[in-house]
This record gives C-alpha cells, sequence and structure tokens, in this order.
C-alpha cells in the first residue's frame, strides 16, 4: 500500500454493506466496534429511501448495531431539505415508510416530483401522473438514481429507472440529490470538520458508494456482499482503493493500512 | 412556406405511407374514433396512382385484431397492408434464433405463438400501458441481468400518446428504464429504425426519394422517415404539439391541419401530372409539358 495517510472518519454504507433487510452481515457489528475503537469518527451513508431515518434505525438495533440517529445520514432527508429550500408542493412517489421523513410538508396541488424508492407508486398511473406535471414544467427531484438493489428474494429495480423513464418522457434532467452526489459527501464531511483526503467511504455499491466518493476525492472500499456482482470493480475508473470479501474484512485492512489520527 | 416545398414535390410521388394512431383516429377506451374526413382520406388515395401502405408502432393488440378495429371505424384497410413491430420482431428472434421474455400487452401476446419462449435469452418490450407494473418490469430486468450480454429489443420508442384522457407515457421511457437499470441499449424494432422502414419500402417496390411519410409524432415519424431519405409530413392531430413546429433537430418537410388536408394538397397538386420527375430534381425540365 502506498504512503500512509491520516485516516479521520469512515463513511460506511447501509443495506448491502451491514446487513442485508433483516439479516446482518456476519461479523458487521464487531467489526463496526474495532472502527470505533481506532478513534476515527464514522458516519453512515444511505440510500436506502424505503424507510424513515427512526425505523432504519430500529432496524439497525434490532440487529445490535451500535448506532445514533444523529450520525446516519439519507438521501430522503437531503431532499427535503432540497424542498424546503425551494419551497416546493412535492408529488412524492416514496413509500408510505419513508412519508415520515416529509411531515409537514405541503402536497397539496403539486408542483414537483420528488422520486424515492416506491415499488407499489412505480405503476402505470402514478407515472403518467408525474409525467404531466413534468410535461406542465414541474422539477424533478431523484432522491438516488441507483440502477438496482438487494432484495431478500433477488435483484430489484431501484428509482434510478424510474427516473431516466420520466426524464425521457419529459425531455427534463432530474436533480439528484443522494449518492453518489459529490455534495451529499462532502456535506456530511464539513460537519466532521474532516477534508475527503483524509476520509474513506466503505459500500456494496462500486457506482454509487465508491466512485461517487473518489470522485468527491475520497478514497472508496468496495464489499463484495449486497448487491455486488463479480467483474463490478472494473466498471468505475479510477478502480476501487480496495476490494474487500465484506465489511469485517474492509475494517481489518484499513486498520492495518493506516495510521490514525488521535 | 415548409408547405408549398412539400406540395411542389408531390407530383413525383409514387407511394404514400401513413401512420395510424393520431392520423387515421385518436385512440380511447372505447376502441377510438375516426379523426374527421380520415376515412374519405383514406379512400381517395387508394382510388388514386399511389401506391399505400400503413406503418404504426401500435403494441396493444395484434395486427389482426387491431385492423378488423380499423375496418370497423369504417377505413379500407387490410392486414397485409400494415406494418407493425410485433411481426417484424418476431422475423428477428426466428433469425436469430433468441427466446424471448415478453414485456407486452396482453392483446399483442398471439403476435409470439410461434415463437419459443422457454428458458428466454433476451427481452422483448412494448407499449404494456397498465401491464407496465413495478413486477413486471422487474421480472422482464432479472431475466436482463442474468444474462451474461443482456439482449433487449423495444418494439418502438415514442416517449408519449394521446387518449382521451391526456398524454400517457408510451413504451419509450419503459425501454430507457431498462436500459438504464441493466447498461444495455436497446435494439428498436418499429419507427423510427431504418430496418423498419425499409422493409415497407421494400414491400412497395420504390425508392425512398419516391415516397411521403405522413404521421404525428415528429421525432418517429418523421426524422425516422426523413433520415431513410423519405419526405416527412406532420399532422397537427394526435399527439402533435405547437412546439413540434420548433423543434431543435427535426423540421418536417411541411405540417398539415389533418390527414384530409394533406390529401387534397397532394392530389390538387399533382393533378393528372406524369410520374416521370423526381424529388429534389430541379424545375425547367420539360415534366409540365407531359401534363394532359
Amino acid at each position: 500500500m502506498s504512503g500512509r495517510r491520516v485516516l479521520k472518519a469512515v463513511l460506511v454504507d447501509l443495506s448491502g454493506t451491514l446487513h442485508i433487510e433483516d439479516s446482518a452481515v456476519a461479523g458487521a457489528q464487531e467489526a463496526l466496534s474495532r472502527l470505533r475503537q481506532a478513534a476515527v469518527a464514522v458516519r453512515f451513508v444511505t440510500n436506502t429511501t424505503k424507510e424513515c431515518k427512526r425505523s432504519l434505525l430500529e432496524r439497525l438495533r434490532r440487529l445490535n448495531f451500535d448506532l445514533q440517529e444523529e450520525e446516519i445520514f439519507t438521501s430522503l432527508s437531503a431532499a427535503r431539505r432540497l424542498v424546503e429550500q425551494k419551497q416546493l408542493r412535492p408529488l412524492l412517489l416514496v413509500e408510505d415508510s419513508a412519508l415520515e421523513d416529509f411531515a409537514g410538508i405541503d402536497t397539496s396541488n403539486p408542483n414537483a416530483v420528488v422520486v424515492g424508492l416506491a415499488p407499489e407508486h412505480f405503476n402505470y398511473q402514478t407515472l403518467n401522473e408525474a409525467f404531466r406535471l413534468l410535461l406542465e414544467g414541474a422539477p424533478l427531484v431523484a432522491v438516488h438514481k441507483a440502477r438496482y438493489y438487494q432484495r431478500g428474494d433477488g435483484l430489484a429495480l431501484g428509482p434510478g429507472p424510474f427516473v431516466t423513464a420520466l426524464e425521457f418522457a419529459s425531455g427534463c434532467s432530474a436533480t439528484v440529490v443522494g449518492k453518489p452526489q459529490e455534495t451529499f459527501f462532502t456535506e456530511v464531511l464539513s460537519e466532521l470538520d474532516c477534508s475527503p483526503g483524509e476520509a474513506v467511504m466503505i459500500g456494496d455499491d462500486a457506482r454509487d458508494d465508491v466512485g461517487g466518493a473518489q470522485r468527491a476525492g475520497m478514497l472508496g472500499v468496495l464489499v463484495r456482499t449486497g448487491k455486488y456482482r463479480a467483474g463490478d470493480e472494473s466498471k468505475i475508473s479510477p478502480p476501487p482503493y480496495l476490494t474487500c470479501s465484506s465489511f469485517p474484512d474492509a475494517v481489518d485492512r484499513l486498520l492495518e493500512n493506516y495510521k490514525h489520527a488521535t | 412556406m415548409a408547405d408549398a416545398s412539400w406540395t411542389s414535390s408531390a407530383k413525383s410521388l409514387k407511394g404514400v405511407i401513413l401512420d395510424l394512431c393520431g392520423v387515421l383516429y385518436d385512440s380511447g377506451e372505447d376502441g377510438g374514433t375516426p379523426i374527421p374526413g380520415s376515412v374519405e382520406a383514406v379512400k381517395r388515395l387508394k382510388a388514386s396512382d399511389l401506391k399505400l401502405r400503413f406503418c404504426t408502432n401500435e403494441t396493444q393488440a395484434s395486427r389482426d385484431r387491431f385492423v378488423a378495429k380499423l375496418q370497423r371505424m369504417g377505413f379500407d384497410i387490410s392486414v397485409c397492408e400494415v406494418f407493425s413491430p410485433a411481426p417484424a420482431a418476431v422475423a428477428v428472434l426466428q433469425d436469430r434464433g433468441l427466446r424471448p421474455h415478453l414485456l407486452v400487452y396482453d392483446g399483442l401476446l398471439p403476435e409470439f405463438d410461434s415463437v419459443d419462449k422457454t428458458n428466454p435469452n433476451c427481452v422483448v418490450i412494448g407499449d404494456a400501458a397498465e401491464q407496465f407494473s413495478y413486477q413486471n418490469l422487474n421480472d422482464a430486468f432479472r431475466v436482463l441481468i442474468g444474462l451474461e450480454k443482456p439482449v433487449l429489443f423495444s418494439l418502438g420508442k415514442g416517449r408519449y400518446y394521446k387518449e382521451t384522457d391526456g398524454l400517457n407515457l408510451d413504451v419509450g421511457p419503459y425501454m430507457k428504464a431498462l436500459e438504464y437499470a441493466c447498461d444495455v441499449e436497446a435494439e428498436v424494432i418499429g419507427k423510427p429504425s431504418a430496418a423498419f422502414f425499409h422493409s415497407v419500402l421494400h414491400d412497395m417496390g420504390l425508392e425512398p426519394h419516391e415516397v411521403l411519410m405522413i404521421g404525428d409524432d415528429l421525432v418517429n415519424d418523421v426524422g425516422g422517415a426523413q433520415r431513410c431519405g423519405m419526405k416527412g409530413l406532420q399532422v397537427r392531430t394526435g399527439k402533435y404539439r405547437p412546439s413540434d413546429e420548433k423543434h431543435p433537430s427535426v423540421t418536417a418537410d411541411g405540417t398539415v391541419d389533418d390527414l384530409a388536408q394533406a390529401v387534397d394538397l397532394m392530389l390538387e397538386e399533382r393533378g393528372g401530372a406524369s410520374l416521370t420527375s423526381c424529388w429534389g430534381r430541379a424545375g425547367g425540365e420539360t415534366g409540365d409539358s407531359l401534363t394532359q
């Protein structure tokens, strides 16, 4: 490994990296504890847009992960910030379980479309409704543009394909707020007073976790769990800083290779 | 201005290709209604010396049933004059020995009766309308992502079309969704693919410059025909939007109110014209003296 650098923060993806639905990745809880003992800041960055933060936290705690709500950054909360800043009244294509994160937002007579991961809304009727709003000039906000995700019964389409469909139909471009947007990563790091060169991102999505983080100036570590498929590491350029079998393996190799900030 | 240029070349035309939905009729829950004047316009074209074919990206019903519907509306039209994507797709699948997973409207399934669909090694997507559920899209996605080299065929790539209740998404956006999900580029069968237009021209026995395409879809009908060397005329019916006349990349050779007006202008211009002159040939020939 070339030159030892200071490691001040590790950003960790949740779904597919720490857990897959209601099962923890083997050894991930202990690996997280080892990381915390190493005096680095840990934050959780997720495009898991089906769930509000509170239920995400409950799920992880049931799986015996040690984390706090304020350590979690989701693309849903980033979307809410944007809607508030621009004072939009969105048609929300997000699952009912995620609506809590939009509590208090006016959604009457919509003049914008927000797309999250909402299989029950990704049907012909609702997409037509969204399309007609876009043709009238409503802005399109994408909570993220992931191609697909790992579900208990196999791979499943993420929001990205549906956002792309609406973009093609209406001729507009979505504003994407979650991973792999650089601003999403840098907003998390700025709260930690940490530069991108002092931070590492660990995740199972080559493009959205690793590619996005590396474009923001961080190093990216790809884990071969969750949605990982053979050959993913060669789909991005530059390639991942490291490709590891799982989150525990990634933590061990990072701790070996890095000098920690004290 | 553009109108003058297309009518002046009408004399040298030998054939016309008509789009169906939005040109002959407007679709709707009741099966659709003819656009005023279009039944007579088709009759007059048929009575003229022009060869006539119909070219549609309609993929919600099999060609037989679809043509029967048009006949019930009063159109003089037969199955052998209609080119639609599904039969073209069946030919491609058989030619390449491919077994499709079909994401198409139930009404189109009979077109694929002769095709082996076991253990699929490609996906064919058509305008599935309300059958574009998350579940159905996901099933198609899983077939594609499970293939070493995903192969996706799309029956047309229209963005949207007009129903009586407003504009609805066509197959194009859903094709884009699967392309994005699997990192593949679909092979489009139907308009605006050049191969599709050429198969119609071949059947007519005509060269592209001898044929005029009339449609309501600026990009797929007009633009697609123009890329093949045909002239393309847009009607202000169906999915036409005023912004089409200022489109950044496609300019129709002419824009008319509806099919009836197009046929009026064309037949009037032709009068008893001979068929000796060609598209694009400069004036000054003796062509005029050959008219009766």
